[in-house]
């Protein structure tokens, strides 16, 4: 077959560029440029935030460090001959256009979501002439710089692109939320696992970090007005996020372009909060925890209990406040009908104020979303709080469709914006097996594993009309961590999170047109893959290392 | 069957020891006592002690010092302070060998034959603090017991204490072989990750290292007489093995009670050959790859070839020197007879010599298995060998059951002794999707993920009558590397293959419900040790063991 055999042809000489991911706008030459010993980069801004010197240190580091050899047969080893005489580059020049104002990368990453500027324009030419990269926020120039970061290779110490000219015009998210939440409730993870996490999300345009951050196993936050709860609630006194740690975190996601969005599941979920209160909770470790709960241990806040919602909106407001994102998760998901039903506490406060469990998870929600909006915080929810109750929630409320993919159309249908978290795309714990014991021979309840090429199909506009479209925020991967530790969090995350960012950071279409595919993004995944590696994130192989260095030679087809 | 009954009835009342695999007889008490600060392992009693079993006291103390795992309950111990603070000390481990006569050590009593290796041990450990005592036949018995008496421990703020003396245990193996499979030619794994999974299996007293060394996309082995290969096969200079890696590799692993078992697999699998030697190779990266491989790239030994067939039996006899083992695997899996069809080398050897594909086999795996009897081997094959081709095998050759524990019954009505390597149960790269590109929507060819559960569930001997279960020989967990490499070898490998390390040793038949909080153990002590073994529920259920089972 001739056409085929053109096909083989054309493709073999032509190896892609390692960006991820890939900016909506792309031109790419075939020169390559090396950069010289002397290589700067040069911040033309009035009063350079920190964290945006920071950031072009850590991007100078990267370019020093990463020393990324090129996936192809030889290693790059073949241009060896051609670096020789080829053009240098003497800098990159970054700049803010029209007189946009310095404020700090952490600044512009916690603005509301949909206002945040995230776009930026780079050129790498090819002349010998320095590099240029300008954006409207220091947050769009945080971006291209970590565009600029994946252009480069190594070849015996000399650091080069082989695709220049490079001219990206105005590289700017499909989708403002692109996500990856982790549960740090039935696992623990140290705060350094964190930062790992936040700097990988960083490299490929991640910009919020979905924290959920306790549940019913565990209460490792520290909230101050509330210290009993992590004191009782936590694993253990040193496995707890200081109010400081929090801090910490929080600064460091900023300075990486990620809003820190957590989380407090209500009114399920809240088991561990029993240790320091039992007089919240109802079904506490009530047995058999099939009945009460979707997983042990069983037990969720009395929502009927008028001193329960104060205490519930309270803590809320204490941790809100410390955060300073817009965004915050009251969760909202698996409220078990039946613990309420056997807890003659709840029964009690029920008919002594003549409501039904709806109307009391109404009165319940509207107090703990107004300790939100006090705040001038945007409540977050999943997606139960809008398809299976009958909760009046504030129009600007930001929902989470995690149950299925199928969902988005109807709770869209209900003008409510959303993210994308469905279990049948996105959720990393799947098929792996289960955490419940005496189950010789289950499989995990979201069976089969959700491979990179599955997320990477997921389309966030199927089957919403155009006014349903504009209500998609954007979508995140996300781990539950029933079977995660820090043993295996950056294999089982990474770089299986990377796709959901290009799916919302590139949109439908690849830079030539070409709708989006897996066939092109694997030999670019494989290459955000071993950047990875190279920077101290053990992500894990797609394939056999021979294969990564043959595009192509691994296909279904080849 | 009165003894029985009365064990069934000694571990009804102490359900809690943490020994993983759980040993085939003992008892526990529930007497606290704790380590002496001057606690030590008195090896004086065996004259001219090995090098190597010096050297496991050593790091039996280390790990008793250094583990610091605390107990897998909600308080961690806490609660047990004052039990623990007015505990009796243990002073001394008194270690001694039952036989008289000259005095091997672990490293070649670990390399015996399969079937003749001793590995039972009698560990006693004394409520009233006099000395424990660990008794055995041989060296590689007293490591095995070691092992035990390292997992009896835990920590309270610097105390190293048991809740559960006394202890009296009697304990062997229920079958001889029981291994880990690690394949270093998809993705490369650096001596120092195999050296850490050594001593991960050794914890669990895994007794072989089948080290799938070599394949298509690589050949790491540098082989005195064919370095052409790794030179011109190996993903880098850099991944390599060389002879001196291997001679590490093999004497860390006896040291460690394990026999390193390595597979050099011919004639497929053997693409890579090509790079140095393209005239031993047929069909060499033909596409599509689909109808000359099951995975790419293809390429194959050309087995009706002479040439080839000195070449493999010389290559075979050069790599199965460099190991101590008895045993070496010649692979044999996933033959591809349409590259043979389509190659016109091969086609031509077969005119020549009038022989059928499957007489040529014969010729070719009856040259390298008598290549590998030259230098006092026996030889390994899977299960295709027996099943699918008609080949001539020594009666002594060990296969492979991989493709379906539904194939063990045929393979044992053929008379040869096996090893259980099922996909169906122990394949651990399974469930983690297609590797192959271009391909959306597929998952792995043995979905689903094997679960412990699963291969703890799994029955050597099922449909197998009573004189074929006698040609059981054990049985392992696999890994292929296709998705895997350092990143990810230890959470993809442990708990896991912790598992039928038990199922092996003390016999099948365990209830998961029972295992799972001995295997939390397992995994919290392999954290301790460095090895990143991921957690199996969450920390609030392995603190509170049953509180997470399905029915609780």
């Amino acid at each position: 077959m001739l056409p085929l055999l053109l096909i083989s042809i054309a493709i073999a000489p032509c190896s892609v560029l390692g960006l991820w991911p890939i900016p909506r706008n792309l031109q790419t030459g075939t020169t390559l440029v090396k950069l010289p010993s002397t290589f700067d980069i040069k911040v033309d801004v009035n009063n350079p935030p920190q964290d945006l010197l920071d950031a072009v240190g850590r991007t100078k580091s990267y370019l020093q460090t990463d020393k990324l050899q090129r996936l192809a047969v030889g290693r790059g080893a073949n241009d060896s001959a051609a670096l020789g005489t080829a053009p240098t580059l003497p800098s990159l020049c970054i700049s803010l256009l029209n007189s946009a104002p310095p404020r700090p990368i952490a600044v512009e990453a916690v603005l509301p979501i949909g206002t945040r500027s995230e776009g930026y324009s780079l050129t790498v030419p090819s002349d010998g002439s320095s590099a240029v990269l300008t954006a409207s926020s220091t947050l769009g120039l945080f971006r291209g710089l970590t565009t600029f970061g994946q252009l480069w290779y190594d070849n015996s110490g000399t650091t080069y692109t082989y695709q220049a000219p490079v001219k990206i015009v105005n590289d700017s998210p499909a989708f403002p939320y692109r996500g990856f939440m982790l549960d740090t409730a039935r696992n623990f993870f140290p705060v350094s696992d964190i930062k790992r996490t936040l700097d990988a999300m960083s490299w490929v345009k991640l910009n919020t970090f979905h924290w959920h951050v306790v549940d019913s196993q565990s209460f490792p936050l520290d909230i101050p007005a509330f210290p009993e709860l992590a004191s009782k609630g936590a694993y253990s006194s040193s496995e707890i996020y200081s109010a400081a740690n929090v801090k910490d975190i929080v600064s460091y996601a900023g300075a990486r372009g990620i809003d820190v969005l957590m989380e407090i599941d209500t009114p399920g979920h809240t088991t561990a909060i029993a240790a320091s209160h039992p007089e919240h909770i109802a079904c506490n470790q009530a047995s058999p925890w099939s009945s009460f709960a979707n997983e042990p241990p069983a037990g969720q806040l009395r929502l009927a209990s008028a001193a329960t919602a104060s205490f519930t909106a309270q803590l809320i407001s204490s941790i809100a406040q410390t955060l300073p994102s817009t965004l915050f998760s009251t969760g909202g998901d698996e409220l078990n009908i039946n613990c309420y039903v056997r807890d003659p506490q709840t029964q009690a406060d029920l008919s002594k104020s003549g409501r039904t469990l709806e109307q009391a998870l109404n009165t319940f929600t509207q107090s703990t979303h107004k300790a939100l909006t006090d705040l001038g915080k945007t409540p977050v929810v999943w997606e139960e709080m809008v398809l299976e109750h009958a909760v009046t929630l504030p129009q600007n409320t930001v929902v989470m469709v995690w149950i299925s993919s199928q969902h988005a159309a109807a709770v869209t249908a209900k003008n409510f914006r959303i993210v994308h978290g469905p279990s049948d795309y996105f959720y990393l714990d799947c098929g792996t097996g289960e955490s419940i014991g005496s189950d010789p021979f289950a499989n995990s309840w979201c069976d089969p594993f959700k491979t990179w090429q599955k997320a990477y199909t997921f389309d966030p506009l199927a089957n919403l009309s155009t006014a349903q479209q504009s209500l998609v925020l954007g979508g995140q991967q996300l781990l539950w961590t029933e079977q995660s530790s820090p043993e295996n969090l950056d294999s089982i995350v990474w770089p299986r999170a990377a796709t959901s960012a290009e799916v919302f950071w590139t949109g439908a279409t690849l830079p030539d047109g070409t709708a989006r595919n897996v066939d092109a993004a694997l030999p670019r995944l494989h290459d955000i893959r071993y950047r990875m590696v190279r920077r101290g994130v053990r992500a894990i192989a797609l394939q056999p290392h021979f294969c990564a260095l043959r595009p192509g030679v691994c296909d279904l087809h080849a | 069957m009165l003894p029985l009954v009365a064990l069934s009835v000694l571990v009804a009342v102490s359900p809690a020891i943490a020994v993983w695999p759980l040993p085939r007889q003992y008892s526990t008490g529930t007497t606290p006592l704790r380590l002496s600060p001057a606690f030590h392992i008195d090896l004086s009693g065996i004259h001219g002690a090995p090098q190597d079993l010096v050297a496991a006291v050593a790091r039996t103390s280390n790990y008793l010092r250094n583990d610091k795992l605390q107990a897998l309950v909600p308080d961690r111990g806490a609660s047990s302070g004052n039990a623990i603070r007015g505990a009796k000390s243990l002073n001394s481990l008194t270690v001694s060998l039952t036989t008289s006569g000259k005095v091997r050590s672990i490293s070649e009593e670990a390399v015996d034959d399969v079937e003749s290796r001793v590995e039972s041990y009698t560990l006693t450990v004394p409520a009233d603090g006099s000395p424990a005592s660990l008794k055995a036949n041989s060296t590689l018995g007293l490591f095995r017991g070691l092992t035990t008496f390292g997992q009896l421990w835990y920590d309270l703020n610097g105390a190293t204490y048991t809740l559960e003396a006394p202890f009296n245990i009697v304990d062997s193996p229920a079958y001889p072989y029981r291994g880990f499979m690690l394949d270093t030619a998809r993705n490369y794994f650096p001596v120092a990750d195999i050296k850490r999974t050594l001593d991960a299996m050794s914890w669990v007293k895994i007794n072989t290292f089948h080290w799938h060394v070599v394949d298509s996309q690589s050949f790491p082995l540098v082989v005195p007489g064919y370095t052409e290969l790794s030179q011109k096969g190996a993903y880098s200079a850099a991944q390599v093995y060389t002879p001196a890696d291997v001679k590490d590799i093999v004497q860390y692993a006896a040291a460690r009670g394990i026999d390193v078992m390595a597979e050099i697999d011919t004639p497929g699998h053997t693409s890579i050959i090509a790079k140095a030697h393209p005239e031993h190779i047929a069909c060499f990266e033909a596409s599509p790859w689909t109808q000359f491989a099951n995975e790419p790239p293809a390429g194959q030994l050309r087995l009706a070839s002479s040439a080839t067939t000195n070449f493999t039996t010389g290559l075979l006899k050069a790599a199965a020197s460099m190991f101590q083992s008895k045993l070496f695997s010649t692979g044999g899996d996933e033959l591809n007879a349409n590259c043979y069809a389509k190659d016109n080398a091969t086609q031509a050897d077969l005119a020549a010599q009038q022989k059928t594909l499957e007489q040529a086999l014969d010729t070719f795996t009856q040259a390298t298995h008598a290549g590998l009897r030259e230098v006092g081997k026996r030889a390994v094959v899977w299960e295709e060998m027996v099943l699918d081709h008609q080949v001539t095998l020594a009666n002594d050759t060990v296969a492979l059951v991989w493709i379906s524990s539904e194939h063990v019954a045929s393979v044992a009505q053929k008379g040869y002794k096996l090893v259980h390597a099922a996909s169906d149960y122990f394949y651990l790269d399974c469930g983690g999707g297609g590797w192959v590109g271009q391909n959306v929507l597929g998952n792995s060819w043995c979905d689903p993920f094997k679960t412990w559960q699963k291969s703890y569930s799994f029955n050597p001997t099922a449909n197998l009558t009573a004189e074929q279960s006698k040609l059981v020989l054990g049985g392992q967990h696999l890994l292929w590397t296709e998705q895997s490499g350092p990143a990810n070898l230890d959470p993809i490998v442990w708990p896991r293959a912790a598992s039928s390390a038990e199922v092996f040793w003390s016999g099948p038949g365990g209830d998961v419900g029972k295992a799972l909080p001995r295997l939390h153990d397992v995994a919290f002590r392999f954290q301790q040790r460095g090895v990143r073994a991921i957690p199996l529920q969450p920390l609030w259920c392995a603190l509170r063991a049953g509180k997470c089972d399905l029915n609780a």
